[in-house]
């Protein structure tokens, strides 16, 4: 490769040289495989056109070399100093082949170049001693006598000329050989040469100083071997010194000694650089911890939203818009446009234009801080969870009704009303099929069914546990039973109790209410008195000592509403003068003598002492079903039918406490537990619930209510579900009646 | 853990095996294990015949794989493991099924006679076999509760307890097949849901819903005891309806908050009494005071005492069947509470011959035979009746009755190998 970049071959040669070499080079182009197709296709064609000139060149060689002598020594003296050069084994093999080539032509050259370099050594050689003469570089005065002037190689005398001339003869040559001037005396030999012209000029030029050669250029230009290129092979061929390998003492013991030094405290660290010299103060970093922020009123620049989906350059197809919110878009208002921009899809970001509204957005951006009046709001962290008083857990709560224990069925149609005796053994109810039954709680047992002859609207077991009596509501009249469930002993004092009035009945007859006793077969059903009412009744209750009877018949016009009905004495009034509403509950209190009246809005309490009304509750509530006084009874519970039940706490105000709102439907009946903390309450939509809700004696501390569980098992018919709710007297259970003509217990 | 080591044992000298150590697969289940069992007793002795096996460890039965078991238990798998194993129990099977005319409220049974209450005023008497024997009517009000008292000879004494307060004591000749009040008891002022008869025969103890119970004597006299009330009315009315000689009680033991709704005698000298003042209380009868007190949470429905473990099963209005250790000083001790009825637990019975065996009824529908060493299941479900269990029975014989508000009585024969009983 190197030859053909840098031959000065003559051309003829070249063509031979230049082909074999592009020859091979181009096989090991092949070989390599680091040209491309095209240049070895262009090289294939080169050899296909070389090797014909080649066999041709070989051939023509014989004749062509004696003109080219000069030329091949120049060569092999140019292969030599490639030869040297070379490391790479590429070169050498060219080279190497370039030196066969030579050689095999050198032999041919011998002959005629040995002649030239005798004849020049015999000349040239100016150390060794004129062999003509022996005698060597000696003064030749001492031969002067002598008629030889020396010896040859073979020993023999050298003789001297013979002196046939003299000074005349000398003088007569110098005036008459024009060649004097260049004929030189050889003291050793003792002949006179005459030099040619070459040889003066040769002795001219010396004398001048100058080179002997003509043809020496002394101003050749010079060919740096060594230069700023950078060059792929090595200046020198050195081999790398032994020292290079091994580890250099003089550094190891300039480290110890660094080291030791640096120990010892000598040497310090270099100190590092203050971090803040040369920062650059950051002032958006944390703007509200800024210098402006330790003013009092320092009120921070609202921040932009930081870019969303909608603003990528490709935002996700559900952020593009469709034709119909583009056209929106474009109709609404600048102002109501929920985004200020159309989002716009592009391949790539190098095609997103420069926003055209750039310097539009930043001034607006720049109005708005400036303009935009702040406001220093106290914002407060309250965590939501805190808001929410802390409730007991339902568990925490216990004993209260969880599970359907026992169904009591036999009623036909529903199931109006339920009472439990004041024992808790008996169970009574009353029906739209006309009959009131009496249960026994823990077996579900129907021990007794008493036709009454109508739908029962309302049942009432008297509380007095010495009696054992129940009023029945069926239409306008109230009948008082006497199961006849009990003991002999509380047998004998009901019938005592009935007995009594006996006497005193016929004086009180002429009111609107009339005392009918009964006879026959219904007195041996056990229904012993008839209350005829003048209109359908639709509650009855009994006072907690259970001689009083109160029974409400609903009715806007009339002030006779609510009768209060004495049983050991057969007499019965009207409490109110004035109808303030239509009625639909009224309780006793279970201790004072006070009246609880419920009508649609509100509840009125009288006192029935001093014949005047105490107090007024606001139910916020459309029409209020039902209500029940706490065994306390400072406290009221009345359901409504918009669904609500709400807590009176009587010393507390006259709106409700609490409102409860759990249930779907219209509130049925309400009820507490006369020793347990708990109430209830039944619904339309066919369930119960039960609160917990604990009175506490001291009269700062309110009622705790904590809804703890809801029981469910009555079918929805006719949109009706539960319709009496009433609480075992001990035990905490719970007895419902449905419109499904079941009675369920749950404990 | 593919393998475990075990060792075999058992009481029943039948099918001893050898008392080696046995790898067994960890997650072998009963069925494995006694297909083991039977291989050696097979290899031991030719003529064996295949026996179901029940294994206990620990005195747990196995139910799951023994691994899972001894995982949940925390037994080391690292030591041999003990295990025990019983012939296993056949499932009881319904005999016999005795009509009633309405609800059956309460069952007392010997080894020949049933005696059952019912709701339609009568007790009966039934043969063992099924064959109804006599209608003993004359209360006034549904029998709540029946006991025998004693036999002696062809004539027996039996009580009746009903909800018209009183109880009367019957003698039932079985040969004439007559049956006569000869007393009875009144004192009571509610209804009278409980009765029980102490060891002897001589006095029995009844539990009312007036929350006291009274000590009355058995033994039938001709002498009617004297009526400590004023002559009155009422009484004289109820004086030509009455049946035998009046008997007045000899002790009345006060102290329940609530209605009494069972009793039994542990020995001669002490009376348990359940109520729903959720608490059960012992008394001593000599000196007629309470001795102990164990409260529980709920209502209870029902108590047995098993002389053979000294334990009381006591049944309640939630779903629990617990076990208390009457003796125990310091308030309520429940040991162990047996959980798989879904209704109020109406009546439990310990077996009379079986240390761990107990018979549970319940409101829903379901009686079930319990072995207190597998609390987590019982045994089996006797699911016969089609309505409310109220009352159940275990004889000495081995037979189990059941009685509920379907108006059926069933009898069941549990068919555990005489061996088994009596451990």
């Amino acid at each position: 490769m190197l030859s053909q970049c840098c031959t000065p071959y003559a051309p003829t040669c070249c063509t031979m040289e230049e082909s074999s070499s592009s020859m091979r080079s181009s096989e090991q182009k092949e070989e390599m495989k680091k040209v491309s197709e095209k240049t070895v296709k262009k090289r294939s064609k080169e050899e296909e056109d070389a090797e014909p000139d080649e066999v041709f060149n070989f051939k023509c060689t014989e004749k062509e070399e004696e003109e080219e002598d000069v030329t091949d020594s120049e060569d092999s003296v140019f292969s030599g100093l490639e030869d040297s050069l070379s490391d790479s084994a590429d070169d050498d093999d060219d080279d190497d082949d370039d030196d066969d080539e030579d050689q095999k032509v050198e032999p041919e050259q011998t002959p005629q170049e040995g002649a030239a370099q005798e004849d020049e050594y015999k000349q040239d050689s100016s150390d060794e001693e004129d062999i003509r003469n022996t005698v060597g570089n000696i003064p030749m005065e001492w031969y002067k006598d002598f008629p030889h002037i020396g010896y040859n190689l073979d020993g023999k005398k050298i003789y001297k000329p013979i002196r046939n001339k003299d000074e005349l003869d000398e003088f007569l040559d110098k005036m008459e050989d024009p060649n004097y001037w260049r004929t030189v005396h050889d003291k050793q030999t003792g002949s006179d040469i005459v030099l040619s012209d070459e040889q003066v000029e040769l002795v001219k030029r010396l004398q001048r100083g100058q080179f002997g050669d003509v043809n020496f250029n002394e101003y050749q230009p010079q060919v740096e071997f060594f230069s700023e290129d950078l060059m792929i092979h090595p200046v020198t061929n050195r081999p790398a010194d032994k020292r290079s390998f091994i580890p250099s003492l003089i550094e190891k013991e300039k480290v110890s000694k660094l080291v030791h030094a640096i120990k010892m405290g000598w040497i310090k660290p270099r100190r590092t650089e203050d971090a803040s010299r040369g920062s650059y103060y950051d002032l958006w970093a944390n703007e509200d911890s800024s210098i402006l922020a330790n003013h009092k009123m320092h009120l921070p620049a609202p921040k932009i939203p930081l870019p969303g989906h909608q603003e990528s350059y490709n935002p996700p197809p559900e952020y593009l818009f469709t034709d119909e919110e583009r056209a929106l878009w474009e109709q609404q208002d600048v102002s109501d446009r929920k985004l200020p921009f159309v989002p716009r899809k592009f391949s790539s970001l190098r095609q997103v234009p420069s926003f055209p509204r750039f310097l539009h957005e930043r001034f607006e951006r720049c109005l708005d801080l400036y303009l935009c009046p702040r406001q220093r709001k106290m914002r407060v962290n309250v965590n939501p969870d805190d808001l929410i008083p802390k409730l007991p857990k339902p568990k925490d709560l216990q004993p209260f009704p969880t599970t359907q224990s026992l169904v009591y069925r036999g009623h036909s149609g529903l199931v109006r009303s339920i009472s439990v005796s004041p024992s808790g053994q008996w169970l009574a109810s009353g029906s739209d099929d006309g009959s009131v039954r009496f249960w026994e709680v823990c077996s579900s047992r129907c021990m007794r069914t008493v036709q009454v002859g109508g739908a029962v609207k309302s049942i009432a077991w008297n509380p007095n546990p010495l009696v054992s009596l129940l009023a029945v509501a069926q239409d306008s009249v109230v009948l008082i039973l006497s199961p006849s469930l009990a003991d002999r002993q509380v047998l004998l004092s009901t019938e005592q109790l009935l007995s009594d009035q006996w006497e005193a009945e016929s004086a009180e007859e002429d009111g609107p209410v009339k005392w009918i006793n009964l006879e026959g077969e219904e007195l041996s059903q056990g229904i012993r008195i008839k209350i005829q009412h003048p209109k359908a009744v639709h509650q009855v209750t009994w006072h907690a000592k259970g001689d009083y009877l109160a029974s409400v018949m609903p009715d806007h016009s009339s002030h006779l509403q609510v009768f209060i009905h004495q049983v050991s004495r057969r007499r019965s009034q009207n409490p109110f003068r004035k109808s303030k509403g239509l009625v639909q509950c009224v309780s006793f209190h279970p201790v004072r003598p006070y009246f609880f009246v419920g009508t649609q809005r509100s509840v009125r309490i009288y006192n029935l002492v001093k014949q005047e009304m105490t107090k007024k509750l606001q139910a916020n509530s459309k029409w209020i079903s039902s209500m029940a006084v706490h065994p306390g009874g400072d406290h009221v519970i009345c359901g409504s039918y918009d669904c609500r039940l709400s807590w009176f706490d009587l010393d507390l105000s006259t709106k409700p406490y609490k409102m409860l709102r759990h249930h779907k439907k219209a509130v049925r009946g309400v009820a507490y537990h006369r020793l347990y903390p708990l109430f209830a309450s039944a619904s339309d939509d066919g369930s119960v619930i039960v609160c917990h809700g604990t009175v506490y004696s001291d009269l700062l501390q309110n009622p705790l209510i904590v809804p703890v569980k809801v029981l469910r098992g009555h079918v929805i018919t006719h949109d009706l579900g539960v319709l009496d709710v009433t609480f075992h007297p001990t035990q905490p259970w719970i007895f419902s009646s449905g419109a499904d003509g079941t009675i369920r217990l749950f404990t | 853990m593919s393998q475990l080591q075990a060792r075999f044992f058992t009481e029943n000298k039948r099918y001893v095996v050898d008392d080696v150590p046995f790898s067994i697969p960890a997650a072998s289940e009963v069925l494995e294990l006694s297909n083991v069992i039977n291989k050696l007793l097979e290899a031991k002795n030719a003529s064996h015949s295949k026996v179901e096996f029940d294994f206990l460890v620990r005195g747990q039965f196995l139910r799951t794989s023994l691994a899972t078991h001894m995982e949940t238990e925390g037994i080391s798998t690292e030591d041999v493991v003990e295990i025990e194993y019983v012939e296993r129990i056949t499932a009881p099977e319904a005999e016999e099924c005795m009509m009633h005319d309405d609800w059956i409220s309460a069952v007392d049974a010997d080894a020949e006679w049933i005696l059952t209450g019912s709701y339609d005023k009568t007790a009966r008497i039934w043969s063992v076999e099924g064959k109804a024997v006599i209608t003993v009517a004359g209360h006034t009000e549904v029998v709540k509760d029946v006991a025998w008292v004693k036999r002696d000879g062809l004539t027996s004494l039996l009580l009746t307890a009903s909800l018209d307060q009183t109880l009367l004591l019957w003698e039932w000749n079985s040969e004439q097949n007559k049956v006569k009040a000869r007393h009875c008891c009144r004192g009571h002022t509610a209804s009278v849901d409980a009765v029980a008869t102490d060891p002897t025969g001589s006095r029995f103890c009844s539990g009312s819903w007036d929350k006291m119970l009274k000590i009355w004597s058995a033994v039938p006299t001709d002498e009617a005891d004297e009526v400590g009330e004023p002559a009155d009315r009422p009484r004289k009315k109820q004086k030509t309806q009455q049946l035998g000689l009046t008997r007045t009680p000899l002790m009345t033991l006060s102290g329940h908050n609530e209605a009494v709704s069972s009793v039994l005698w542990t020995d001669s000298e002490e009376v348990c009494s359940a109520s729903w003042d959720h608490t059960i209380r012992i008394w001593d009868i000599e000196t007629g005071g309470m001795k102990t007190t164990l409260t529980g949470s709920k209502v209870f429905n029902c108590i047995s005492y098993s002389p053979l473990c000294r334990r009381l099963a006591s049944g309640s209005t939630d779903r629990h069947i617990r076990l208390w250790d009457p003796r125990t000083k310091d308030g309520s001790l429940v040991q162990l509470s047996l959980t798989s009825h879904t209704g109020w637990v109406t009546a439990v019975k310990w077996a009379p011959s079986h240390e761990y065996q107990l018979v549970s009824g319940s409101l829903d529908n379901l009686v079930k035979l319990w072995d207190t060493r597998s609390c987590k299941a019982p045994l089996y479900d006797l699911a016969a009746h089609e309505d409310k269990v109220f009352c159940v029975d275990w004889t000495e014989s081995g037979l189990m009755l059941s009685g509920g508000a379907d108006n059926k009585l069933y009898t069941y024969r549990c068919s555990a190998g005489p061996t088994d009983a009596g451990a």
